[in-house]
């Protein structure tokens, strides 16, 4: 065999020297087959010889990742159009991937793209377009944001019209073939029917425009793809047709021939199989393009123009082209076009379609703006800070279209069948043949067989053309479309609604397995806490003496007394708990001053002078040394702390004058988010560095019974993996910051409250909301989403399964009655629309929270998000 | 080697393996029929076109992915 070598320009990343490129060409020429290596550090590429026979890329991208260096890959879109089924997806993805330098290509039949990890300057778009159309397909490069969307619009559009003026000419000359083919048995009706439309060449006449016109797409696309070595849908339709339109051809021109005789044509089977298949395509072209609406409706937010300021001057110029720095005007009534802050002027934002948040959000100088967002009454300037892919909607929209162009393990095993099983069919098809013709016919015929759901009969069929209606019907029954539509339409169904609520799944595997989740774990601060100290008990002592010259005053006064000097004492000090007093007496309306003197007493607490009191603020110790007698309130500070809360004691002038707790107080909706996820079978546990008393108050607030307590940040992985060692499917939310490795470890990390910035994010899913109960949210359209494609597959499966037996004439020999080629036509074309249409189904799904309380919402960001949340401390 | 020729090459390997798998199964078929005996002249030959060409459908992608394997093409994006 002819030796075949080529030349190679290797990207090579991280080097910085000489030796490095030593390192590197050493490495690549110890490997066989590798000539004329030679590292160009300036360029960062190798440039070599290689016979492929001996040496594949990937063991190059080995030798250079080994001595510390890399292959930088990039990743690109492709737009694919053509593509019907499973199988199409097994071909384009099998294309792709035979290119040397692509690294991996993930197809996805419900948006018709290919995402291809590649090595740039090994292969290059126009390749990967050329292997596309190899197969059968047209490929071009996707473009990006609202021209992205355009073009896809349009391009589903072209298929609508185009197989709408297919159906047109199809169905239009097919119902005058079928009624020349039935024209005896028209009755009455026939003296409104000229007779010449029943002769058999007139038939023939009117059915070759149908086969050759809009059927042409079906031989044409099949045999590109045969010529290199691919069988797809088109095939079985190619075949089925063709079929059909020879044994006509021939049952005309000799009518001995045996397929029927004088009284049968088969050209309305020609025709009419042509104008169901292509009514299936026109239906799925039309249903299709519904499921990824949520990527759409995002698009749609950001607004076409931007109204920039430069040199004093406004200027109209298209969004995209906005910068980093840009100062941009926005009118009443106007969309902001990308994400900044407030330079100058005062308005309400309207941010529903992101936050949910129902009422217009003021904003003044130095408050943040969403891209996006539709600015109400006044007029602003603000200066961009993050454009184009960058701003919070642009990240949404990525992460979406990665979650909806991304495959979930079940997806890859229903394109594994699809693609194998059209080359079964045609298997199926010869064995059907033979077992008719050899067998079957002598055996089972009966004169008096008619196709099922139709007046024909086939008295005077031969052997052959028996066996060959049912290899051909068998052909045309089997198509997997319905298949190939099953999971992806779902996926993307899903993810699109996952978005509506405010949660975002990194891609389709995440989905699958938050559907399976048995366990999660919550990161206690933060995320069922609010994460920061607040008041939640001010208790003072009646009988004190303290109160002796106050004694006008009622319980609630005397609380907020003790509470607003404590809070004037501690407005010097920086401890958390000091700004936890100072907070509430501030939210409460107290007027808290300056105090008179001020001594911090470290570990201990503060003492000061404040309106001509001494004021003593701290912990027991503190109390005991100053000797100030608490013994009277002794059992509530213990009943307090028992409840996971600090406890703070106060004295004036020496007598004991309350007690204030302050503990982290639990998110707004925590408990109920507890108790769904309980109603729904998962079993929930609680994380924390805390000690295990203040771990076990606030599981006992919510309904926690599993509590993992003094757990160090960088042990909380490990508690996860312990889990999943126990064999339970564990999800782990946390903030996303220092939860990090906790949320890699599981088998579904959710990362709440990210507020806009969705990119930085660690886990699969990302909660954009602070709201707890997007947890539920999440599970609830995973396993919505899971339903469906359980239940698509289902009906897939069930229809072939039910399906190509009966075309094989199973049930023939018991009813004498066989399936046309036209109904086979006709079922699997509504086999597709029932597996798309119950997909549209999800578009309808709210999950339980929303149904009950919630308004629904944009996708989903909360104002309080918009500044991130306080990373916790445990 | 250029990509055009291999395609080429593939292309040759190919037929000359799935066009005799065909042929093959054509002439079991046309013998079949003809030992069990009854079939008209259309029926035979109408059988062997049928078989003829199923056969062909289902031995030129195996034969042709695998050969194509086997040449080794990975020329397309040497432009």
């Amino acid at each position: 065999m002819t030796e075949t070598t080529f030349n190679l320009s290797l990207p090579i990343s991280g080097m910085t020297c000489a030796s490095c490129v030593s390192h590197v060409e050493s490495a690549l020429k110890e490997l066989p087959g590798v000539r004329d290596v030679v590292v160009n550090l300036a360029t960062n590429k190798a440039s070599l010889n290689y016979d492929p026979q001996k040496v594949k890329l990937a063991d190059m991208q080995r030798a250079v990742k080994d001595v510390g260096y890399a292959v930088p890959t990039s990743e690109l879109t492709l737009d694919i159009r053509g593509m019907t089924c499973g199988s199409c997806v097994a071909h384009v993805e099998e294309a792709l991937n035979e290119l040397d330098g692509v690294q991996a290509a993930v197809v996805n039949l419900g948006l018709g793209t290919a995402r291809v990890t590649h090595i740039p300057g090994v292969v290059s778009t126009s390749g990967m377009k050329r292997a596309v159309r190899d197969v059968g397909y047209e490929a071009s490069e996707r473009s990006q944001g609202a021209d992205a969307l355009d073009r896809e619009r349009q391009a589903r559009e072209d298929e609508i019209k185009r197989q709408g003026r297919n159906l047109l000419i199809s169905g239009s000359i097919g119902l005058v073939v079928m009624i020349g083919t039935f024209y005896e048995m028209l009755g009455p009706f026939k003296t409104f029917v000229p007779e010449f439309l029943s002769y058999k060449w007139v038939i023939g006449l009117l059915t070759s425009p149908i086969v050759f016109g809009p059927g042409r797409q079906f031989f044409t696309n099949s045999w590109r793809g045969l010529k290199h070595g691919v069988t797809d849908m088109n095939l079985l339709y190619a075949t089925g047709i063709g079929a059909a339109y020879g044994i006509a051809v021939i049952n005309t021109i000799f009518p001995g021939a045996g397929f029927g005789g004088e009284g049968a044509t088969f050209f309305e089977s020609a025709a009419l199989l042509t104008t169901f298949i292509i009514l299936g395509r026109w239906l799925e072209a039309l249903t299709r393009g519904r499921t990824s609406e949520a990527i759409r409706r995002l698009m749609k937010l950001q607004p076409k123009i931007a109204r920039i300021i430069r040199n004093g001057k406004e200027e109209e110029i298209p969004a995209e082209e906005v910068e980093s720095g840009d100062l941009i005007l926005v009118r009443p009534g106007e969309g902001i076009p990308v994400d900044g802050v407030v330079a100058e002027g005062y308005s309400a934002v309207d941010e529903s379609m992101l936050t949910g948040e129902s009422l217009p959000v003021e904003k003044k100088g130095g408050d943040n703006v969403i891209g996006g967002t539709l600015n109400k009454t006044g007029a602003f300037k603000f200066t961009a800070t993050r454009v184009g892919k960058d701003t919070a909607l642009g990240q949404i929209i990525k992460l979406v279209e990665d979650a909806q162009a991304s495959k979930a393990p079940i997806q890859k095993l229903a394109d594994w069948v699809a693609g194998h099983f059209i080359l079964g069919v045609h298997i199926l098809a010869v064995l059907v043949f033979i077992f008719w013709f050899f067998s079957g016919y002598q055996r089972f015929f009966d004169p008096s067989s008619r196709f099922m759901l139709s007046p024909a009969s086939l008295g005077e069929i031969g052997v052959f053309g028996f066996s060959l209606l049912l290899s051909v019907t068998v052909l045309v029954i089997s198509c997997p479309c319905a298949v190939g539509l099953a999971t992806p339409s779902a996926m993307m169904a899903g993810a699109g609604k996952a978005a509506e609520n405010g949660v975002l799944f990194k891609g389709a595997e995440a989905i699958e397995k938050a559907s399976k989740l048995q366990t999660i774990v919550f990161d206690k601060t933060g995320t069922l806490t609010k994460g920061e100290p607040s008041v939640t008990d001010l208790i003072t002592d009646s009988e004190s003496g303290v109160w002796s010259s106050e004694t006008s005053l009622s319980t609630p006064e005397a609380q907020l007394l003790v509470l607003r000097l404590a809070a004037v004492a501690e407005k010097n000090s920086e401890h958390p708990l000091g700004e936890a007093i100072v907070n509430s007496a501030e939210s409460r309306g107290l007027l808290v001053g300056a105090a008179e003197s001020f001594n911090s007493i470290p570990g201990h607490g503060v003492e000061a002078q404040v309106e001509g009191r001494a004021v003593l603020l701290g912990n027991r110790r503190l109390m005991r040394e100053r000797e100030v007698d608490f013994a009277k309130l002794m059992v509530q500070a213990e009943a307090l702390e028992a409840d996971g809360k600090t406890v703070m004691f106060v004295a004036f002038d020496g007598q004991p004058a309350g007690l204030i707790a302050v503990a982290d107080t639990l998110k707004e909706f925590t408990f109920d988010a507890i108790q769904r996820l309980h109603k729904l079978g998962i079993e929930t546990a609680m994380i924390t560095g805390d000690n295990l008393r203040t771990a076990q108050a606030i599981a006992r607030q919510v309904g926690i019974h599993r509590i993992l307590a003094e757990v160090l940040p960088q042990d909380k992985a490990e508690e996860v993996k312990k889990l999943q060692a126990a064999g339970k499917s564990v999800a782990m939310v946390g903030d996303g910051v220092n939860d990090a490795p906790a949320l890699a470890q599981a088998d579904v990390g959710m990362a709440i409250g990210s507020g806009t910035d969705v990119a930085k994010e660690t886990g699969d899913v990302i909660l954009i909301r602070d709201d707890i109960r997007d947890v539920v949210v999440a599970l609830e359209v995973a396993r919505a989403t899971m339903r469906k494609v359980k239940q698509n597959l289902f009906w897939a499966f069930f229809y072939n399964t039910l399906s190509i037996p009966l075309a094989a004439g199973l049930l023939y020999p018991a009813t004498s009655l066989i399936i046309s080629p036209e109904l086979a036509g006709l079922l699997m074309a509504v086999s597709s629309i029932t597996v798309t249409l119950n997909t549209l189904l999800l578009k309808g799904f709210k999950p339980s929270i929303r149904r009950d309380d919630r308004p629904q919402s944009g996708v989903g960001l909360s104002e309080p998000l918009l500044t991130p949340v306080v990373a916790s401390g445990d | 080697m250029e990509y055009k020729q291999i395609e080429k090459e593939v292309v040759r390997r190919s037929a000359l393996i799935y066009l005799p798998i065909s042929v093959g199964a054509t002439l079991l078929f046309f013998l079949a029929a003809s030992l069990v005996g009854g079939y008209p002249p259309v029926a035979k030959i109408g059988g062997v076109v049928w078989v003829g060409l199923l056969s062909l459908i289902v031995s030129m992608p195996i034969v042709t992915s695998r050969v194509k394997h086997y040449v080794g093409t990975v020329a397309r994006n040497h432009e």
